[in-house]
């Protein structure tokens, strides 16, 4: 991926996002803002064959990895035109025929489940890897470190994604989790673990690239923890436990104008250039919404389709 | 040709549900087994002997204590093209895993709208044979309310073999439930490849007076009883349900009207129990009715041989239950 198409893309979660929470009827979210460079920065790093799967805040990473935004915002909306008909919503979207075998919306329920389609992947030979993001909210679960384990022993194609937004709901990292860093808790299973900066997306892009690359040769599962920050409160239904200096200091930090202004000093982009870009990113948000909009509910008959 | 037709094998338990894993996983590649101590050691009950030795370690796979791991390793296995088969020790530990089963497995093919499915087998073995209070219960009421899976719990070896060869045909996940005092029992089962159809109970007494509904282990209990009923001049019809999610209404209901009195016998809690479940759906297609409903008393199961026997049924006590329900009932 190219800078430009990063930002383009960090661009279209932000813009999406808020076109979705402006809605009245948006139900209950989990937003990424803020945290793109992660979102974008790994799915830079994911090919075709590979699978990703996620925890519940997993509208960035839907479109990081290439869903169709129409389909993503009808899902969200819950219409049937989303790749569930409307039924998964936020916290359990797939497509895995796009690469994204989905979100599960139990906090650490989808690193094992991770594993065992790693374990597919090793048992037939069949081409890519497994990698599953999750939060520093799941690092205190049972499921991580059971599975760290598992994917050590066994050698596991898998890639273990901690989004570190440093806060669980409420509860800061440093009251919910005794390890003084993450990523050691893969190096105490001998997994290479990296740590790096979860609001620099070329970052996580390089990181994710190496650890990816190197799970793809066989040497078994990795580990990067990004640092990033989280903008929104958890949900759009939560209230901010943070203060308002805090949220100062930290959208100080937004990847976007970061990777924007970098763009700027090299002169890879102007400035007309960029706003032509938050123009289309504008529009193709529009498009989206008018084909959400467009789809009708489900049948309330539904409810009893794809049951067993 | 009629000679090989009805022949038949003998087998204990165990043997039978090696047979039937044997099978499939040299039909299908994608079949393959994991759990604690499943590989050269054979199983805690030797119900998966000779599986390694046959198909090696890739295929029947040691793992670490870790339930609730191994139940979602396996769910994303079968989500993502295999047919897994995961052996959780015992029916107790499986409340380590019921996160990812009820959570993710069960409601995998909705929430996805049929993109992805897991089919999953979750063998385990329930019941009490002096082990204490967190390696001895039957708890698969627990699982009837979840929509998106499917229970059963064979009580002889040829339903062993049966319903082990068709719940790995089956799209999403199956709990299999055995029990520790079938494995030293043996049965006939035919020699020739055959399935036991989910949602199929079958009539194992033909009676007239009162129709008693059971599973698993429980099924000997009720036919011992129902000997010695016979003796006081009570027909008793023994249902075994073989399979608890879907119930077989239609069979449980039809006997029901001819017997016209319900009495269900099960070796877990009675609250909210099996029992209940066949009770409440049997009266909505037959109307009130006298029902009985016999299970362990509301205390834990104790290593304790005394108290151990005191909790669970035995046939003395369900012989007297039934007995009394149905002189109550004015037979």
């Amino acid at each position: 991926m190219t800078r430009i198409a990063i930002l383009r893309r960090m661009k279209l979660i932000r813009a999406f996002e808020a076109a979705l929470a402006a809605r009245r009827d948006h139900g209950f979210q989990l937003l990424s803002t803020g945290e793109e460079a992660v979102a974008v920065g790994l799915c830079a790093a994911l090919g075709t064959d590979d699978q990703l799967l996620t925890g519940g805040r997993s509208i960035g990473f839907a479109l990081a990895r290439g869903l169709d935004p129409g389909c993503v915002m009808a899902e969200l909306l819950g219409k049937v035109a989303g790749p569930n008909r409307g039924r998964a919503g936020r916290g359990h979207l797939s497509w895995p025929e796009a690469g994204f075998f989905g979100a599960h919306a139990v906090v650490g329920g989808n690193i094992s489940v991770a594993a065992g389609v790693a374990l597919a992947r090793l048992m037939t030979g069949a081409p890519g890897i497994a990698a599953v993001v999750f939060g520093d909210g799941a690092c205190g679960a049972g499921s991580l470190h059971e599975t760290l384990n598992i994917a050590a022993l066994w050698r596991l194609p898998l890639l273990f994604v901690c989004n570190n937004n440093q806060i669980s709901v409420s509860t800061p990292r440093g009251a919910a989790l005794a390890a003084a860093s993450i990523a050691d808790l893969a190096r105490a299973h001998g997994i290479p673990a990296q740590t790096v900066d979860g609001m620099d997306a070329e970052a996580v892009a390089a990181a994710a690239s190496h650890a990816a690359e190197a799970v793809r040769q066989g040497e078994g599962p990795a580990f990067i923890e990004c640092v990033s920050h989280r903008f929104a409160p958890h949900s759009t239904a939560a209230r901010e436990t943070r203060t308002a200096a805090q949220l100062q200091d930290i959208r100080s930090r937004c990847p976007i104008d970061a990777l924007a202004r970098a763009l700027l000093a090299s002169a890879e982009v102007g400035k007309s250039a960029l706003e032509r870009m938050d123009d289309d990113v504008a529009d193709q948000v529009r498009r989206a919404m008018g084909f959400a909009e467009a789809s009708p509910y489900p049948d309330a008959a539904e409810a009893l389709a794809d049951v067993v | 040709m009629s000679f090989e037709r009805s022949a038949t094998q003998r087998l204990f338990y165990r043997e039978a549900i090696a047979r039937a894993l044997r099978e499939k996983m040299a039909a299908d590649p994608s079949v393959f087994v994991m759990g604690q101590d499943v590989g050269a050691f054979g199983g805690a009950y030797l119900e998966f002997d000779g599986l390694f030795a046959a198909f090696g370690p890739a295929r029947v796979r040691d793992t670490p204590v870790a339930e609730a791991a191994m139940i979602g390793i396996a769910l994303g296995a079968g989500a993502a093209g295999l047919r897994p088969v995961v052996s959780i020790t015992y029916m107790d530990f499986i409340m380590l895993g019921l996160d990812p089963l009820v959570n993710y497995g069960a409601k995998l093919r909705y929430k996805t709208a049929g993109r992805l499915t897991a089919p999953l087998l979750l063998k385990t073995t329930a019941g009490a044979k002096g082990q204490g209070v967190a390696h001895s219960q039957c708890i698969e009421a627990w699982l009837m309310g979840v929509p998106g899976l499917k229970l059963v719990a064979p009580a002889t070896p040829d339903d062993a073999y049966g319903l082990m060869i068709a719940a790995l045909e089956e799209p999403g996940p199956v709990v299999f439930i055995d029990h520790k005092k079938l494995f030293p029992g043996a049965g006939e089962v035919a020699v020739a490849p055959h399935r036991t159809p989910l949602g199929k109970a079958r009539i194992i007494r033909p009676g007239t007076d009162v129709t008693i509904t059971t599973h698993s282990y429980m099924t000997r209990v009720a036919l011992d009883a129902a000997a010695l009923l016979q003796i006081q001049g009570l027909s008793c019809e023994v249902i075994d349900l073989r399979t608890l999610l879907p119930l077989d209404l239609d069979l449980i209901a039809a006997s029901v009207a001819r017997t016209g009195a319900l009495v269900t016998l099960e070796e877990g809690q009675l609250t909210c129990g099996v029992g209940a479940e066949v009770a409440a759906q049997v009266q909505r297609v037959l109307g009130p009715l006298k029902v009985h409903r016999i299970g362990a008393l509301a205390a834990p199961v104790s290593s304790n041989p005394v108290l151990e026997r005191a909790c669970i049924p035995d046939a003395a006590r369900v012989a007297a239950e039934v007995e009394f329900a149905t002189r109550r009932s004015g037979r």
